[in-house]
């Protein structure tokens, strides 16, 4: 390109005065309503749990009920995130790998537990697990209890998580294609050696990614939870209910203790994607760039 | 080990796949399978390979009915368009895949498996990149990488799908020359699916062209070049000037002449660029027609010329030596005789071929 050209055209990509002047105002906007929305809550959450002190904040948080709130909602997340996980691997493998009939079917059911509200999911299974429900007798004449008791809880909270790791999955799997998992075929290996050494070593970030997701839905749903749950202290309340009672009951100091535990889990979630995406050096929802060209 | 392919048939929804192929590829024998896209050729070498199945017909292995056997059991190395190289392992680890993943009784020793890694690399000349990610690599060393990969099982027929054409031209063509070196040492019966007739006819002992799921021709290069047995081959085949035209002298197909009626009422004649006479004096034995010089293409070893026939303005193409072209001397705009040194006609449904040599008349 000659001098003549190239000059005006450079002029071209300097902005001028006043789209200067729109991008930091723009900018301006956008950290305002970041510092509004979200800064600002959080600081106040922080400050509110710490506002009688230290040690009272300590003591808040080792309330036994908290501490058992704390127990149920790890012991939930445990087992409801391995849950979803092999079903996530199941699903997405079985809708990226094969055709079949009613496939996009299966795509919407994934859906479902996004576009539902959480309390509707509650109120579903209370349907059909609770005492007047579909199993409900059956279930009680053999001495089991789902609804207001932890399998209830678990139950709720695998719905509400479902789609998380599928859903990162799919469009991965997706974009990288099966060609490697063809070849392993060819080369001799079987399903599972396929699996460990090619299809999981592929999607490890993706699934991951969907996995810290789900693990933070888990630990932070409300609504689905709070219908089956039975808000029994010490016994089926989990964190985010345990918050909700404190401050019903005029605990603020505490109730803001336990969700400041809350606001460091969504925290740690967050540093823990940007982590993965930073060493992966993918972000999942890139993997255009992950295809072969 | 030789393949026998018998009665393929393959339908996907509406669309027909292959229609009843077979064709017997020889033990060692490099086989090109040659068609444009949509012709079947790829998902004849994916049912060979098992990783497709066929509505109709069998798959014989050595004469072994292998059709129900799953791909990971029929010995078989195939190498993709694009490449599938393992992303997440090194060089090494690709080529060695095939060997881990083999059951206890056969898998040979960690020190077995490196010394024929270090064989195969040393055999695709990348040994210095045995470290090395897939991705750190060129197209044609991945590529290279790929067949060292699909070779150390010692895979008894290698099956290569369009293995070139992600590459550019240069890459291709020496990958190509080193695939026929590679494939003189081994003399593994070895499958090749291309849509480049010219790298099925340079690479191949013999060529395979499919069509719309069928078999058009078999045969040696040299013989399908020679000899193409319909319009379709002719075509596919490099370039090729079409005369439409109906035949005015009593042709038959054991010579000409013979005073019988020939019935093909109308045909296709077809005469490649270089079979083409040019001059600029009438000859004297030949009925040649008059055209002119469009556009000359004298940069290559061949000169090509754009002419358009006197008359009925066609395009035509045709192809001289630059010894030849210097001595015509001729410049866009001259007026030259033309007529071919021998065409080849078809009827209407290019059933019949008829070879007419010198002195035939457009």
């Amino acid at each position: 390109m000659s001098g003549r050209i190239a000059i005006p055209s450079a002029a071209l990509l300097r902005p001028s005065i006043q789209q200067r002047v729109g991008r930091v105002v723009l900018i301006l906007v956008a950290l305002m309503f970041i510092a509004g929305f979200l800064v600002l809550p959080v600081a106040a959450v922080l400050t509110q749990a710490l506002s009688e002190g230290w040690k009272m904040y300590r003591d808040s948080i080792r309330q036994e009920d908290v501490l058992s709130a704390l127990r149920l909602t790890g012991l939930v997340a445990c087992i409801a995130v391995p849950l979803n996980m092999l079903f996530g691997i199941a699903a997405s493998w079985a809708i990226t790998r094969f055709e079949f009939h009613g496939k996009s079917f299966l795509i919407t059911l994934i859906d479902i537990p996004l576009a539902v509200s959480p309390v509707v999911a509650g109120l579903m299974y209370v349907e059909v697990f609770g005492l007047h429900g579909w199993l409900g007798p059956w279930l009680s004449e053999r001495n089991l209890h789902v609804i207001f008791a932890v399998p209830g809880i678990v139950l709720a909270t695998v719905f509400v998580t479902f789609p998380f790791v599928a859903r990162e999955l799919i469009p991965f799997m997706q974009a990288q294609g099966s060609d490697e998992e063809v070849a392993a075929v060819v080369l001799g290996a079987n399903g599972w050696s396929v699996f460990w050494r090619v299809t999981l070593p592929n999607i490890k970030w993706a699934l991951l990614y969907g996995t810290i997701l789900a693990a933070s839905r888990s630990i932070g749903e409300f609504g689905a939870v709070s219908v089956v749950s039975g808000h029994i202290r010490g016994k089926t309340t989990t964190l985010p209910l345990e918050v909700e009672m404190l401050y019903n009951e005029y605990s603020f100091t505490a109730a803001f203790a336990a969700a400041s535990l809350l606001t460091l889990a969504a925290i740690v979630t967050i540093v823990l994607k940007k982590v993965i995406e930073v060493i992966s050096g993918v972000d999942p929802h890139k993997e255009e760039r992950e295809v072969k060209s | 080990m030789s393949i026998q392919v018998e009665h393929i048939c393959k339908q996907y929804g509406s669309f027909t796949a292959l229609a009843d192929v077979s064709l017997t590829i020889g033990s060692g024998e490099l086989m090109a399978l040659l068609g444009p896209s949509g012709s079947g050729k790829t998902t004849l070498l994916r049912i060979i390979a098992g990783l497709e199945s066929p509505d109709d017909g069998s798959i014989l292995l050595h004469g072994e009915e292998t059709t129900q056997h799953s791909a990971s059991k029929r010995g078989i190395g195939f190498v993709f368009q694009h490449y599938a190289l393992f992303r997440h392992l090194t060089i090494s680890e690709n080529v060695a895949f095939g060997l881990r993943v083999q059951s206890r009784q056969i898998r040979p020793s960690r020190r077995g498996i490196r010394e024929r890694v270090q064989e195969l690399l040393h055999l695709v000349q990348l040994d210095s990149l045995a470290k090395m990610y897939p991705e750190q690599l060129s197209g044609g060393q991945r590529q290279r990488v790929a067949l060292a990969r699909a070779l150390a099982v010692r895979p008894k027929v290698l099956l290569l799908d369009e293995p070139f054409s992600a590459l550019d031209a240069k890459v291709r063509k020496e990958l190509r020359d080193w695939l026929r070196r590679i494939h003189d040492d081994l003399h593994v019966t070895t499958v090749l699916v291309t849509h480049d007739q010219e790298e099925a006819l340079e690479v191949a002992d013999r060529v395979a062209i499919l069509n719309q799921g069928r078999l058009e021709q078999i045969g040696t290069p040299q013989s399908i070049y020679d000899n193409p047995a319909s319009p379709f081959v002719y075509n596919f085949l490099g370039n090729v000037n079409l005369f439409h035209g109906r035949l005015l002298a009593d042709f038959s197909p054991e010579g000409r002449g013979d005073g019988r009626q020939e019935p093909i009422e109308s045909a296709v004649g077809f005469v490649r660029p270089h079979e083409l006479e040019i001059s600029r004096d009438l000859p004297p034995d030949a009925r040649a027609v008059v055209a002119c010089v469009v556009r000359i293409h004298s940069a290559g070893p061949q000169v090509r010329l754009e002419l358009s026939i006197v008359g009925n303005g066609k395009p035509v193409s045709a192809e001289l030596g630059r010894r030849q072209f210097e001595e015509l001397a001729l410049v866009p705009g001259d007026s030259i005789f033309v007529w071919p040194q021998s065409i080849r006609l078809f009827d209407d449904d290019g059933a019949r071929a008829l070879l007419l040599d010198q002195g035939a008349g457009i």
